[in-house]
């Protein structure tokens, strides 16, 4: 079943995975809201909307020859019919084979994709088969739901889904901890159905949001107070209807249906390569810029004032103009961090239930957006942090009753943004990292681990993240094989983010992923040494400093500097790069990272800062530790970026001696 | 290093386009369609902590591609970069990679047949990068196999 024997559809192909894709989150999210209905009523929008999915799928499917994926989707929708039909129950063993459908058509598509040999689908085919034909099953629900053809039939199952006006009004303070009200819409519609929104004026000035919504779980709705909402029930259905009891509410049109319709029919779907194109377009716009100024700089003098002041607005203008520019573009790049949760409850649900333990997942901040790149490149991390956080940090529900606490654990992932920087936030509230265990375990390795106990949370972050570490003695299925938190560290600290970790014994650990919002332009320190120039990302430096060459000290392998309260292990580039460089009386020094991490690099001069374009660096003869891209001043020569995270790392594991220092 | 053949397509005894450069003294060849382009050269940023026979890098066509020094891939002394020094900047794979010769200035076409492999007695490289020999009148020209160059080394630096 390789590509080669299908041509013609070979065309198609990337139309038909972005497409798939598309359908596969619009899966998964319904089949969530299902999970969280079963046994009671079943949202219709939910059934409404996974039923449409299979249905494409299975159209698509068919139009590229993906016979296994068509023949899949074809059965669960079949079985949707049924429950739809009321012919058949979602009982949780069901709703398990419907799972397993999707799980095994995801798995498909993805055989076809990188062309790897296709599982065998005819075991649970047949037994999505046999469900769908089912027909004789007592009728689960009480409606007449064969009679409607419209959306809703399932909606009016047993009258419990109430209404309410849930009024939701935004704030800086919420937008920060990510709550907006696109937020608030995506919760309210994974409990129940959102049939309206109305944006009000509040007095003062500020707007508030106010959704008409059906739904049952009116404990949710409570929890969500404090994210800044409030609700009321609806005391009798305003419209139509002559309801039997004020919450039955029948459905009136299409509500949901309507709603994913609208929301989807002004959307554009662009190839990301064509975002790079424009991208790079805007780049070299900017350096061309740069390089106008330099020009206008150098002609100053020869230019009648008047003239060169005319020329000089209209350069200012440009570079207004081209900020925007590049931030619009930009923001075409942006995506929700939503994308890599999306998958998170369907991760945590299969671990929780493998590993014998309760988990609850909670997801805030979904609608913070961040540029698709770096989501594609985040997705494995977070997956490998929330995984160890329910292999390693969660306790059973036995070990946590006995250790006072509820027998549920909590992972709470949320996304913020801070200025330039999307922060990640992965929290457990297990048992904690066991720091003497760490230590044993990291002794045992060799690796160097301070005496005093306590580990301090830079080191303890060292130690989990060297390569080859696993507090497991065994790397078990779902931690993976002991490179994991390597990784994870080196994918952010490659992207120019920072990885933190926090744990407190018994209390829980909590991870942060801190990335920059975008990485094809940004703010870069332009420094020299030597001959040579470099850049360092803006979001990378804390503060840059003048040292005088006196107030080095040097010791065996290390320099130190009187900084803040403390000191302030200082770093030569022109040591580390081997650049030959003068010796100075005074030196600039870039300070970058935090705490125990931060260091100073030590340069000639700065010749202050840059709006570069960062060009990423892949061929292997010239991926160095340190440099993370290169970019260019206008003169057409490469600049490197360095990688402030990878410099502090590499000091720390290699010292080296530091030779010729003043005394 | 014999068993090392010359990749001959259908077309034994046809000719193929080769574009010849000069390292200290010697003349190389390395068969056109792998070439992207050849270009002047002015300045390559030093990569610290890059192996010992890359220059560095540069811009070429708006893409970062790293510079290969011959002089230093074959064991010779580095020597000051002049007007004659040419990039030719290869593609292998997906990956485009500069190769910094003394100069370039010919392009030729050399009949398969032309083209011997390298003697048993040709030892001491460090790499199989040597394809072939062609003997054009009093010449001799080696003939290179790009990917031995451009992918020898990595494992080498890691």
């Amino acid at each position: 079943m390789s590509g080669s024997d299908r041509p013609f559809a070979d065309g198609f192909m990337d139309d038909y995975f972005a497409e798939a894709d598309e359908h596969m989150v619009a899966v998964r999210r319904s089949l969530l809201a299902l999970e969280g209905a079963l046994g009671s009523a079943l949202p219709s929008g939910a059934l409404e909307e996974l039923f449409r999915s299979f249905h494409s799928l299975k159209g698509i499917s068919a139009m590229v020859e993906l016979r296994e994926a068509e023949l899949l989707a074809h059965h669960m929708e079949s079985c949707l019919r049924a429950v739809r039909q009321g012919r058949l129950t979602l009982t949780s063993t069901n709703f398990e084979g419907l799972v397993d459908g999707v799980r095994l058509l995801e798995h498909v598509i993805a055989a076809r994709r990188t062309s790897a040999s296709m599982p065998d689908i005819d075991p649970l085919v047949d037994k999505l088969e046999a469900l769908g034909r089912t027909g004789d099953e007592t009728l689960p629900i009480d409606a007449p739901a064969a009679n409607h053809t419209s959306a809703n039939a399932p909606a009016s199952d047993d009258g419990r889904a109430r209404r309410w006006r849930v009024n939701f009004v935004p704030s800086p303070q919420l937008v920060e901890r990510g709550v907006k009200v696109d937020t608030i819409r995506a919760r309210l519609m994974q409990i129940g159905d959102v049939r309206n929104v109305t944006p009000k004026v509040v007095p003062g000035g500020g707007i508030s949001f106010e959704f008409d919504v059906e739904t049952n779980d009116e404990a949710q709705l409570a929890q969500w107070q404090e994210d800044g909402l409030s609700y009321e029930p609806v005391a009798s259905a305003p419209v139509t209807a002559p309801a039997e009891n004020d919450a039955g509410a029948a459905p009136v049109e299409r509500p949901l249906t309507d709603l994913t319709l609208a929301g989807s029919s002004n959307v554009v779907r662009v190839d990301l390569a064509r975002l790079d194109d424009l991208m790079r377009l805007v780049g070299e716009m900017v350096v061309t810029r740069s390089r106008l100024e330099d020009t206008l700089r150098r002609i100053e003098a020869h230019v009648p004032f008047q003239e060169w002041r005319a020329l000089q607005d209209h350069n200012a203008r440009l570079e207004r103009n081209l900020r925007d520019l590049r931030e619009g573009v930009m923001r075409v790049r942006l995506v929700p961090v939503g994308e890599i949760f999306r998958r998170m409850p369907f991760v945590v649900r299969d671990l929780a239930r493998d590993n014998g333990k309760r988990v609850h997942l909670e997801l805030t901040g979904q609608s913070t957006e961040i540029d698709k790149f770096l989501v594609e490149r985040m997705m494995d991390p977070v997956l490998h942090i929330v995984r160890n956080a329910i292999s390693h940090g969660i306790e059973t529900p036995e070990q946590r009753i006995a250790a006072g606490k509820s027998a549920d654990g909590t992972i709470r992932l949320g996304a913020t943004t801070a200025g330039e920087t999307v922060i990640i936030e992965i929290a457990d509230d297990g048992r904690g990292i066991d720091v003497p265990s760490v230590t044993q375990r990291a002794r045992a390795l060799g690796l160097v681990v301070p005496d005093d106990g306590g580990l301090e949370s830079r080191a303890l972050l060292d130690i989990i993240c060297a390569s080859g570490f696993s507090t497991r003695d065994e790397a078990d299925r779902v931690s993976g094989r002991g490179v994991g938190m390597a990784v994870v560290r080196d994918t952010v600290e490659g992207l120019g983010g920072t990885l933190a970790v926090e744990s407190r014994p018994g209390r829980g650990t909590t991870f942060r992923l801190t990335l920059p919002l975008t990485l094809a332009i940004t703010d870069a320190i332009i420094a020299h040494v030597g001959e040579q120039i470099f850049a360092v990302p803006q979001t990378s430096v804390r503060e840059v400093i003048e040292v005088d060459a006196s107030l080095l000290h040097a010791f065996e392998h290390n320099e130190l500097m009187p900084y803040r309260s403390g000191t302030l292990p200082m770093v030569r580039l022109a040591e580390m790069f081997a650049i030959p460089t003068a010796t100075r009386p005074r030196y600039h020094a870039i300070v970058v990272g935090t705490g125990q991490a931060a260091i100073g690099l030590i340069v000639d001069r700065i010749a202050g800062q840059r709006e570069v374009v960062v060009k990423t660096i892949t061929d292997p003869l010239i991926r160095v530790d340190g440099v993370s891209g290169a970019t260019e001043l206008g003169d057409g020569r490469v600049v490197l970026i360095l990688d402030a995270a990878a410099l502090s790392r590499t000091r720390r594991q290699h010292a080296r001696v530091i030779t010729g220092v003043s005394a | 290093m014999s068993e090392t053949s010359v990749a001959v397509p259908e077309t034994a005894g046809a000719a193929q386009a080769y574009i010849l450069f000069g390292v200290a003294g010697t003349t190389y060849a390395i068969r056109s369609h792998e070439v992207l382009h050849v270009e002047m050269i002015e300045h390559v940023t030093p990569v610290p902590n890059a192996p010992a026979f890359v220059e560095g890098v540069v811009f070429s066509r708006g893409q970062v591609v790293p510079v290969i020094n011959l002089r230093a891939r074959f064991g010779f002394e580095r020597a000051a970069m002049t007007q004659r020094s040419r990039l030719l900047v290869v593609q292998h794979g997906s990956r485009k990679v500069g190769l910094l010769a003394d100069e370039s200035r010919e392009f030729i076409r050399i009949n398969d047949a032309a083209i011997k492999p390298p003697q048993e007695a040709i030892g001491g490289l460090s790499g199989n990068y040597l394809e072939g020999v062609a003997t054009l009148g009093q010449r001799i020209v080696l003939v290179l196999n790009v990917r031995e160059i451009v992918e020898m080394m990595p494992t080498a630096l890691a």
